[in-house]
């Protein structure tokens, strides 16, 4: 869920369960790598989603297309609302542009911009951008199982180490023993408080994989607000070029 | 016979002694009434200039946009609230803003900039943009021109150091060229029409802005040219637009100048994604004095529907009021001192005035009066000198102040410059008459109670036999 | 010979002359003393922003005030230094890499300036040092101990890394401190409760205190409840040598609290080395140098030199860098000079008063005089002579009295903390040390001089119209 090799992040896991189960010894570490190189490892994909904002006074839904290649490159098409339709975003490793074909013009979003959330969202400017490890800049302990939705998951602590650039101190996930899907993830700030709970749900198989259909990110200071994000279609291993990321794309992708 | 009515003999009787004291009343009474007219003139001009140029004295926000002035935090001004505010009498006009953020973008340069919808008819009433539109501009080729013409070699010179720069003032550009108000006449006609700068305005429903001079300079723009701007809308829609720029204007602060961008208010809230919602909206008033806007608040607040609330200008402007309340007490103090010279020279002729009627006094204890009685003629005395002296000292310093009302003192050279720099005409004015005339009354009057104590206490404890002798 | 006689005259009326030199004593002290209180207020804010904030004088390369950008570092730094090391009157030389970047945490990001220093070299020209809250940090201590950074105060409440709690023991402390038994059992309900900014803290007050109370209390338990963790980590990002974002994990060395709190919020002191390895600039990299000299009026004219030496640079002194500044204690200086001007109007007007008495009621004296053939010209001199002493005595002994009660509340300060909220925000202390130049004291004689020369005039000339026959006459 951070460090996301799609814009927006997004999780897209795959089920290659032989090759993770065959000669791997399941420490902490290594239940939190292979989770994590679900998505990370995952060389493209394309994608149908739909994220829906939600506060105290309002709602929005913002519908979108979206093509990654590994973490390091993404192109998102917004479809919807009619407002927002036509505007590409485009990440080059941590650089991020803009398309608005209402005024034709090509920008650099500067980090600044993203202070306040994609697109009004929970999502910030670190997930989108930040390139952390989370089995590099952590140190990972079991520290039990629990159940969410019928399915048994590892509970796993993480710390931040000391030097690992990460904004979060702690992370907790739960991550399901069967297809390594992140059910839950709880984030903490440097003292140990809850800033931020991530859940995974509606867990369905789509090309072949298993992953969650629906992520909820939920602020732990503003309990009112809320975001939602749908995965409706996903085709994962397409052939796409480095080339395809490009500003010229930007403006003719449909 | 009635000793008010001796105590006024008295005063004549010794014209040169009453007139000299009444004449160091008077002075202190003038001199006080002056300083103060300064004083309360100058932070009067300050703080007015920049709510006038600003946010005005009264304006009607969402209750959360003070504390996080986000777009979100807008409200619909409907027919409604329009009408429960144009009740009140007070109230000429209401004035409508849209302001938030964006992005503004010109080739590869990108800038956080400061958008301000603003009703391009109305927004004069509140602040003075008209005025601060560019009018002349020191462009390469205008100083080429001007080289070439006969102006004075010294002015020549001075060209090139403000290559490039604009200015919406004729009386500034006439400082920065060194050129005084006997030779303006002469010279300034020819230098306004080869340095004029044709300027335009924006108009409700065009996509057209205006951009601060600074901003301009940075984005590499002209009149003509093309604004991209982009922004969080409402609700987390993106706001991105086109703008024909409409005109230039050029803003006494360069933080702000070098960022601001007017909108008509109507396209703004296109940009926004925000129709018919509004930022805040600023009431044109007629009466602004204190009690009135403190009535005028506690009443429409009560009728306007929640999330809104009404604000004044010193809630608006906090720095503004606190820079304003220490300038305040550091000038009272300097009155305060003003007053205590003063006292010691009252107090002075006092006792010297005392000590040489003694004998007198002696005498008319001798013959019989009562103590009393010359106490009470002795303090009639004084103050009748006292009121003289106050009522000597306001009928000349009437008169100057308001005089200088029409006449400020004008302020020269580099402090003129910078205050024009702050947008606020360089002078000294004298705060027309007011309340404060009759606190420094008071206050003399109570400096002259204190004195009389001196005379009144000698002639208790006067012990005839010394009096007599002197 | 006239200035025996007039100084003798003078002492015949003691009394009269007495008054009439307190009051002189007393307007010039009043003048003086309030004049050096102003001077002593504005010195400080004016030491304040220049060794808090921008420094004495500033050089970097021509084009970089214009955008900031990165690559214009300093050629041949090390000749540089040198060359302003040797110039005269500078005592104080840091050089600086300047970064824009965003700080974050797991709250919020906000875009900050970032300045490479070297700590040790910093504090000889900036005092932020000196700055740092008690018990937040110790300013870079600990060498060995890399990626630490200096925030201001409201930078790391804007973040949410600043606490304030309502534990037992600031309830209890707050008891100490005399608050009120009702005040603290509100706060109790607050107990435990966690606030990571001011503004959540001060909302939370509002809703329980009126707003006189809140008024009233509200600093003391603001201070009280408010705590920080040292070595608070935070990441910075910003872009690299290559246009790469880079992003590092920092630990907070202090917070420091000045007054400029734009400034507070977005400037982040961190170690030059931690920022060359980071962004991959190479060693000695330098966009800006800040120089201190002895005092702020030397300047403008060190600057001068300097910008002679190194003419490739751009050197601006801090009148340049920020004209209000110097603006402000120029017109400060003059409106002061009007004030001064109408105490001594207003003397004077005493002093006339006085000396048309005394040549009226010298009449037959002075009668007496001019009949036995004083010159005219010796009798208004006279006159003049007895103001001038009058104003003079009591001038010299205001002024002896202004150096003193100066000289002593200048080393203790003047404590004015019920003004304080108006000063603060303006960035003025509220803690002043009166200040007064010897030049000023010439000029204030030389004033007080012809202020009785000027007041003498009308007297002397009625001493001068009376005709001696009839003065001997008259009484």
């Amino acid at each position: 869920m951070k460090g996301s090799a799609f814009f927006p992040v997004l999780i897209i896991l795959t089920g290659m369960n032989n090759m993770i189960t065959s000669g791997q010894s399941l420490t902490a570490s290594n239940i939190v790598k292979i989770a994590d190189e679900k998505f990370n490892g995952e060389k493209s994909s394309i994608s149908v989603m739909s994220m829906t904002i939600i506060r105290p006074s309002w709602q929005r839904t913002v519908e979108f297309k979206n093509w990654s290649l590994g973490n390091k490159y993404a192109l998102t098409l917004i479809t919807a609302p009619a407002k927002d339709r036509d505007q590409t975003f485009l990440k080059r490793e941590t650089e991020m542009w803009s398309w608005n074909p209402a005024i034709s013009r090509l920008i650099k979003l500067p980090p600044s911009m993203m202070s306040q959330g994609w697109m009004g969202s929970d999502y910030t400017n670190d997930d989108l951008l930040r390139e952390s490890s989370v089995v590099n800049d952590y140190t990972h302990e079991v520290i039990g199982e629990e159940s969410i939705e019928n399915r048994l998951c590892y509970k796993i602590k993480m710390i931040a180490r000391e030097d690992a650039a990460v904004v979060w101190g702690k992370q907790i996930r739960w991550i399901d023993k069967k297809d390594f899907l992140i059910l839950r993830a709880e984030l903490y700030d440097q003292e140990g408080f809850l800033v931020r709970t991530e859940i995974g749900s509606d867990i369905k198989i789509m090309d072949g994989r298993t992953i969650p259909g629906r992520i909820e990110l939920l602020p732990e200071e503003e309990p009112e607000n809320k975001t939602v994000l749908y995965i409706q279609e996903i085709k994962f291993n397409v052939t796409i070029d480095e080339s395809f990321f490009s500003q010229q794309n930007m403006k003719n992708i449909r | 016979m009635k000793n008010h009515k001796i105590a006024w003999r008295n005063l004549w009787r010794n014209k040169r002694r009453t007139l000299i004291t009444a004449a160091s009343v008077f002075f202190a009474v003038f001199f006080a009434l002056l300083m103060r007219s300064l004083q309360l003139g100058s932070y009067d001009h300050m703080f007015r200039n920049v709510i006038e140029s600003y946010t005005g004295y009264i304006q009607i926000q969402n209750e959360e946009f003070k504390d996080d002035p986000t777009v979100d935090n807008t409200f619909e001004f409907t027919s409604e609230i329009r009408q429960i505010l144009l009740k009140d009498k007070n109230v000429t006009e209401l004035i409508p803003r849209f302001e938030s953020f964006a992005l503004a973008s010109s080739g590869a340069l990108t800038k956080g900039v400061l958008v301000m919808g603003i009703e391009p008819g109305k927004e004069a009433l509140l602040s003075n943009i008209n005025e601060r539109l560019v009018s002349y501009r020191l462009s390469v080729k205008v100083i080429d021109s001007l080289k070439r013409s006969n102006l004075p070699e010294e002015v020549k010179s001075r060209l090139t150091l403000f290559k490039d720069e604009s200015y919406s003032s004729e009386s500034i550009l006439q400082m920065d060229l060194g050129i005084n108000d006997k030779e303006a006449p002469g010279i300034m006609p020819v230098i306004k029409r080869i340095a004029s700068f044709s300027n335009g305005y924006i108009s409700p429903g065009k996509e057209e802005a205006l951009i601060g001079d600074r901003l301009a300079k940075y984005l590499k723009l002209n009149i003509g040219d093309t604004l991209v701007m982009i922004g969080q809308g409402y609700h987390g829609t993106t706001a991105a637009s086109k703008f024909r720029i409409a005109g230039i204007v050029r803003l006494p602060t360069p933080d702000i100048d070098n960022k601001i961008v007017y909108l008509p208010v109507d396209i703004c809230q296109s940009f926004y994604n925000a129709p018919g919602m509004l930022t805040s909206v600023a009431l044109s008033i007629k009466e602004n004095s204190d009690n009135k806007i403190k009535r005028m608040i506690a009443s429409l607040d009560k009728e306007v529907p929640p999330p809104l609330r009404l604000l004044d200008w010193r809630e608006m402007n906090e720095l503004l009021m606190n820079q304003m309340d220490a300038d305040n007490k550091s000038g009272g103090i300097m009155v305060g001192i003003l007053y205590m010279v003063i006292a010691f020279g009252i107090f002075g002729t006092v006792l010297m005035m005392t000590i040489e009627r003694r004998r007198e006094f002696g005498v008319l204890i001798a013959l019989g009066m009562q103590k009393s009685k010359l106490a009470i003629i002795v303090s009639f005395e004084m103050f009748y000198i006292g009121f003289l002296g106050i009522l000597s000292g306001i009928i000349v310093a009437a008169p100057s102040i308001i005089v200088g009302q029409y006449n400020p003192i004008r302020l020269s050279g580099q402090y003129a410059k910078i205050y024009e720099s702050y947008g606020m005409e360089p002078v000294m004015p004298f705060m027309p008459i007011n309340y404060y005339f009759l606190w420094q009354s008071v206050i003399v009057a109570v400096i002259i109670g204190i004195a009389i104590i001196y005379p009144v206490r000698k002639i208790y404890k006067m012990k005839l036999v010394n009096a007599l002798k002197a | 010979m006239i200035f025996r006689t007039a100084w003798k005259n003078v002492w015949r009326n003691r009394v009269r002359s007495l008054v009439v030199i307190t009051s002189v004593i007393v307007g010039v002290f009043a003048g003086v003393f309030s004049i050096a209180l102003m001077n002593g207020l504005i010195a400080q804010r004016v030491n304040d922003a220049l060794n808090e904030e921008i420094s004495y004088i500033q050089i970097t390369c021509k084009e970089f005030r214009i955008n900031y950008d990165p690559k214009l570092i300093i050629d041949n730094p090390e000749e540089t230094i040198s060359t302003i090391k040797l110039t005269e009157g500078v005592t104080g030389i840091s050089e600086r890499i300047l970064i824009t970047g965003m700080a974050n945490t797991a709250y919020k990001s906000t875009g900050v300036q970032i300045v490479g220093i070297d700590p040790d070299e910093e504090q000889k020209v900036l005092n932020l040092f000196s700055k740092i809250i008690p018990g937040t940090g110790d300013y870079f201590a600990g060498e060995s101990e890399s990626n630490l950074a200096l925030i201001g105060e409201d930078l790391a409440n804007e973040l949410n890394i600043v606490r304030y709690s309502l534990d037992s023991a600031v309830l209890l402390s707050l008891k100490g401190k005399g608050l009120p038994d009702q005040v603290i059992d509100k706060l109790v309900r607050l107990k435990g409760k966690r606030f990571t900014n001011e503004k959540q803290f001060i909302k939370e007050m509002d809703d329980l205190f009126a707003g006189a109370e809140s008024k009233k209390y509200g600093p003391v338990i603001r201070k009280e409840a408010w705590s920080f963790r040292r070595g608070t980590k935070f990441i910075l990002t910003f872009i690299d040598k290559d246009n790469n974002q880079v992003g590092a994990a920092f630990r907070v060395t202090g917070l420091y609290d000045i007054s400029n709190s734009v400034f507070e919020k977005s400037t982040v002191f961190v170690k030059s080395s931690d920022l060359e390895m980071l962004t991959g600039l190479s060693k000695s990299s330098f966009h800006e140098i800040v120089v201190k000299t002895d005092q702020p009026d030397q300047a403008e004219s060190i600057a001068n030199t300097l910008a002679v030496k190194l003419p490739d640079l751009e050197v601006l002194s801090w009148k340049k860098l920020q004209p209000e500044l110097a603006m402000m204690t120029d017109m400060v200086q003059q409106f002061y000079l009007i004030f001064g001007m109408i105490i001594l109007a207003a003397l004077a007007f005493g002093i006339v008063n006085t000396m048309l008495m005394v040549v009226l009621e010298r009449t037959r004296e002075l009668g007496m005089l001019t009949a036995i053939g004083m010159n005219k010209k010796k009798v208004f001199s006279m006159i003049m002579l007895e103001s001038v002493f009058l104003s003079l005595t009591g001038g010299i002994a205001g002024m002896i009295i202004s150096i003193i009660v100066i000289r002593i509340t200048a080393n203790t300060g003047i404590n004015l903390s019920q003004y304080a909220e108006g000063f603060n925000a303006l960035g003025y202390s509220a803690l002043v040390y009166p200040k007064i130049t010897a030049g000023f004291f010439g000029i204030t004689t030389v004033l007080i001089i012809i202020t009785g020369v000027i007041s003498s005039i009308y007297p002397a000339m009625k001493a001068l119209k009376l005709n001696p026959v009839e003065a001997i006459r008259a009484e």
